[in-house]
């Protein structure tokens, strides 16, 4: 089968006898009785052996390919080499051993036994193998070089087959026939030692690693396994001339099979020197020991290292980069150390710039080592990739290329990264107009310019879209920046909402992309009544004071059904609340669009139809804090929100959610129940029909079924109470009636809490003020001492409504609710009694929550951003530049630039 | 990437068609220019060699046409619609990019990225 090539530019060193040519033996045996027999044994060599390497001159073909095909000899030739691989590896002799692969790359021609060069094992493009691969099913995946073909891509960016500078390594290659022992390959056989095993560092010992399936559980994108992508880290192997693989195929897999035996019985690698470290080293069998499987398959393979693979991501042949790319991918699977040592070996800027590289293969085996890499608890990581200009070059190629997968994968990295808090702005900077418009725009199904006749498309619930919507949800919770920049991209929350829109529609409302759109729609509406351009013209003083000033406007509702499209915003003024009866809502002469529809009436009923319909906790209270932001402060559209959510009989929907088994939902909802109750109407009737379930849920030492829920939950329930009860005495008529008093009066003696302790004496001193229920308490056997709690400094009833620098009553409860790790004390502080030193004290503890909330789940970070926010985040701006300002050593003239 | 007086320049480069963006009365194409024969070479943080008096791109607006046509920041502007600009200085490059009766400009430029692509290949 295999031929001697025709043409050798070089003398093989070793005689090799021509497998191809069949030997007969004639022989002829008289036998005794006198009869002749003739007979002719063939002997045909065993295929072979490679103990000879010759060099020859490959024909270039028209296209710059070696012409293998039309060589068949040759072709055949290096067909049976490469496939030598798989037998043992015996081709990658050394170049002492002078013989040099007959690889159909010219270049290898001259230069071949004097350098080491072009002895190496490229690692082989695994991609398009399938069958290959299953070949191989005995064989580990991961495991170190595991032959395979590498086709050289025909395409442009073809190096020039030319030398591979990895050295191949020394391996042994002992014949493979096992009689035949090459005599003349003399200079190989002195390296016939055998290979000195050593534990390998990087070794794939677990090979179930390599089988871990993305795990849609995590928070955070988890690591992109290399189930499928069966690229192990394939010994590499000179590209074949020709994209081989129907070349191939009918040949190799029954060489595979002739092959193996003979795996086992060779020899170990003959080990020079064991070299580590650069592109030098490849060639050295190292001191690691192959993985099991290599072991219990071939003995002479072992598993390139770490600084080897970082090595070979610069390699001049395109699979050698992918495969390393998919190599590193794979070790990096769920191990933090191999993760941080590709840090320090600088592998993380060569992986960023092979995301530029125009090869699909390349780019993408790339960025899913970037999202192994971007994976995890150690931030130092994601520092790296944005130090190198990871971010800038993700969104480059995402604008790029049309490929989903790898789509997929930027995305993905992009949302690791968007967990660690200082990346965020650097995201927001580089990539949210691009991220908005190449894919959420487009997987929301929503049109800037929408077709009146068609149907509005519904969205896509895609893998890109729930990628790049967790991503922006993290970045949303950046604090105002963030905020204003995400309202004032374009189309991005038009298409949210569309998107929630369809979702509500299909009634899909528990997946994650809608989870994110909610979070994201939630945070956005996080202070809206103070940081959207025009705020101040809607401020109004009082909350629940309102009168109308001007003519009421009456304005139409057209096209009522659909999201998004030409929607005035408008309420008849018919049947508002008297308090509210005429809204002086600016004229509109064109639809909401942008930020402005994050408050226009029309999401309340889009919040309240998730909060029916979906399961999800996490969405349920994005839902509930987006409807609490909403109606916090005193603002023009706060107090039609608060019309608008009663009018849709969004209340008891809110009331319902109170029995909610989940923590955070209570929570969010008893808040949004807070301030909703801002609004008259909406406190009598949330006092009539929610306060059973909100005494429900305090906790009690009698009660077997209470709940158990957490602190922050119980004070935010005690919280609401009290707002109802504040300026009503009916709502504390009905919490007496509700058999509350007994479970406030045992809170505020006995709770851990302190903060719990003080809600509830506050509520309680709040119901005592109320003469006119003292004769229903004391016929219930209480009595003053009750309600009067020591440790109360009275804050007052009024205490919500006094602070000035507060408008939006729930702040300090956000606050505390946020953050677990403050102190009691704290939340009463209002903002303005803060001195400058005060602002030391909360920067650290800003950076706590900052850090704590980012990091608690991965990347749902994005729980209402804290009320200080703000303030806080300016000072901490204008600290940091007082100290830059200092700086005198620079004298230089700054560098000009200008924006053309 | 740095020259020898006297002698010709080579340089691997990249093609980008800008198709300016207009804003208002102006056309931008929404990246911002370093360098100059008048300018101080040593503070290019993008350039190999600190004496190369030439035109870098410093910034580059997200999204916008510089961006969309494939420049990325860094690059080195060596050609302007077949004007050369690694001798010219600042506002002169400024104004070669900024014609107002031009939609379109085609640029000649150069990273190191392409540099080491089409070294890596010749050595292979």
């Amino acid at each position: 089968m295999m031929q001697e090539p025709q043409e050798m530019v070089e003398e093989t060193v070793t005689v090799e006898e021509d497998p191809g040519t069949p030997t007969s033996h004639v022989s002829i045996v008289t036998s005794e009785d006198g009869t002749t027999r003739r007979t002719e044994t063939k002997v045909t060599k065993m295929v072979k052996t490679v103990t000879t390497r010759t060099v020859r001159q490959v024909p270039l073909g028209p296209d710059g390919l070696p012409a293998m095909d039309s060589s068949s000899p040759m072709g055949s030739y290096t067909d049976s080499i490469d496939r030598r691989y798989l037998k043992n590896g015996e081709r990658f002799i050394t170049p002492q051993a002078s013989s040099t692969l007959s690889r159909p790359y010219n270049s290898y021609n001259d230069s071949y036994p004097e350098s080491h060069e072009g002895q190496y094992r490229p690692y082989i493009g695994h991609d398009g193998y399938g069958d290959l691969s299953d070949s191989y099913g005995s064989l580990s995946r991961g495991v170190g070089y595991r032959p395979r073909y590498a086709y050289v891509p025909g395409g442009t960016y073809r190096p020039d087959e030319g030398s591979f500078t990895l050295p191949s390594r020394r391996d042994t290659y002992g014949p493979v026939a096992q009689p035949q022992v090459p005599v003349g390959s003399s200079v190989d056989l002195n390296r016939s030692q055998p290979e000195r095993f050593q534990p390998e560092p990087y070794g794939l010992e677990d090979d179930n690693r390599s089988l871990g399936v993305d795990d849609e559980g995590y928070e955070l994108d988890p690591d992109y396994s290399t189930v499928n992508r069966r690229t192990s880290a394939g010994v590499p192997e000179r590209g074949r001339p020709h994209k081989g693989r129907g070349y191939d195929d009918p040949i190799e897999p029954e060489m595979v099979e002739e092959r193996l035996p003979y795996l086992h019985g060779g020899y170990a690698a003959p080990l020079a020197q064991p070299e580590r470290g650069s592109m030098a080293s490849i060639d050295r069998l190292g001191k690691r020991s192959p993985s099991i499987d290599s072991i219990r398959k071939d003995p002479r393979w072992r598993d390139p290292d770490l600084p080897e693979v970082i090595a070979m991501l610069s390699h001049p042949i395109d699979p050698v980069k992918s495969n390393a790319a998919a190599y590193l991918q794979h070790l990096c699977y769920e191990n933090d150390k191999i993760k941080k040592d590709v840090r320090h070996l600088k592998g993380i800027p060569i992986l960023v710039g092979l995301l530029d590289h125009p090869k699909p293969e390349v780019h993408r085996k790339a960025c899913g080592a970037l999202r192994n890499i971007s994976y995890g608890k150690d931030n130092e990581n994601k520092v790296a990739i944005k130090n190198c200009d990871g971010i800038p070059a993700l969104i480059r190629l995402l604008r790029k290329t049309n490929d989903m997968e790898v789509r997929e994968l930027i995305t993905g990295t992009l949302w690791n990264l968007s967990s660690y808090e200082p990346l965020k702005m650097v995201i927001i900077n580089h990539g949210l107009q691009t991220l908005t418009n190449e894919v959420i725009i487009p997987h929301s199904g929503w049109e800037s310019e929408p077709n009146e006749d068609s149907k509005p498309r519904d969205a896509e619930w895609s893998t890109v879209f729930k990628n790049t919507s967790g991503c922006l949800r993290n970045v949303s919770s950046d604090g105002a920046e963030a905020r204003r920049r995400l309202r004032e991209c374009d189309g991005l929350v038009d298409a949210l909402l569309h998107a929630l829109q369809s979702a509500v529609g299909k009634k899909d409302t528990d997946n994650k992309s809608v989870e994110n759109c909610v979070c994201i729609m939630r945070n956005l509406s996080y202070h809206v009544h103070k940081e959207v351009p025009g705020a101040d013209k809607y401020q109004e003083l009082d909350a629940g004071q309102t009168t109308g000033t001007g003519s009421s406007q009456k304005k139409k509702k057209d096209d009522a059904g659909c999201f998004g499209g030409k929607k005035a915003k408008g309420k008849k003024n018919g049947d508002l609340d008297r308090n509210f009866d005429t809204l002086d809502l600016p004229k509109r002469s064109e639809a909401a669009k942008g930020f402005e529809l994050l408050y226009q009436p029309d999401v309340v009923r889009l919040y309240l139809s998730i909060l029916t319909e979906s399961q999800n906790f996490n969405t349920l209270e994005a839902a509930a804090g987006a409807l609490q932001n909403l109606s916090a402060g005193n603002w023009t559209w706060s107090t039609y929100i608060r019309a608008t959510v009663r009018k849709e009989r969004g209340l008891p929907v809110l009331v319902e959610l109170l029995q909610s088994d989940s923590d955070k939902v209570v929570r969010a909802v008893s808040i949004a129940l807070r301030n909703l109750s801002m609004d008259r109407r909406n406190k009598d009737l949330i006092g009539s029909y929610a306060m059973g379930e909100l005494v429900r849920n305090l906790p009690s030492k009698q009660q077997r079924s209470a709940k158990n829920l957490e602190e922050d939950t119980v004070v935010a329930v005690l919280n609401t109470i009290h707002e109802i009860i504040t300026d009503s005495s009916e709502n504390a008529r009905s919490l007496i009636q509700t058999q509350g008093i007994q479970k406030l009066v045992a809170i505020s003696k006995s709770s851990q809490s302190p903060r719990e302790t003080k809600a509830a004496s506050h509520i309680l001193q709040m119901i005592w003020s109320y003469k006119e229920l003292r004769n229903a308490l004391q016929k219930d056997g209480w009595n003053k001492s009750h309600f009067q709690s020591v440790s109360a400094a009275p804050k007052g009833s009024k205490g919500t409504a006094g602070r000035s620098g507060y408008d939006d009553s729930t702040l300090p409860l956000v606050d505390k609710s946020q953050d677990n790790e403050k102190s009691g004390s704290r939340d009463m502080i209002p903002m303005d009694e803060l001195g400058p030193d005060g602002y030391s004290t909360i920067d650290h503890r800003d950076k706590e929550r900052k850090y704590k909330t980012s990091d608690n789940t991965g990347d749902a970070s994005e729980k209402e951003p804290l009320k200080n926010d703000t303030n806080r985040k300016n000072i901490n701006r204008s600290n940091r530049a007082s100290v830059n300002l200092v700086d005198a050593r620079d004298i230089k003239p700054q560098p000009v630039d200008s924006w053309v | 990437m740095a020259f020898v007086p006297g002698q010709p320049v080579t340089a691997v480069v990249q093609r980008i068609e800008i198709h300016k963006l207009r804003q208002g009365d102006n056309l931008i194409l929404g990246f911002s220019i370093g360098g100059g024969i008048d300018q101080d070479p040593t503070q290019n943080p993008f350039s190999e060699d600190k004496t190369d008096k030439g035109i870098y791109v410093t910034r580059v607006t997200e999204g916008g046409p510089a961006e969309v046509a494939g420049l990325q920041i860094g690059d080195k502007i060596m050609q302007v619609n077949g004007w050369d600009m690694t001798m010219v200085t600042h506002d002169q490059a400024r104004k070669r990019l900024t014609k107002r009766n031009e939609e379109v400009v085609r640029l000649l430029v150069t990273r190191q990225s392409l540099q080491k692509a089409v070294q890596q290949s010749m050595l292979s």
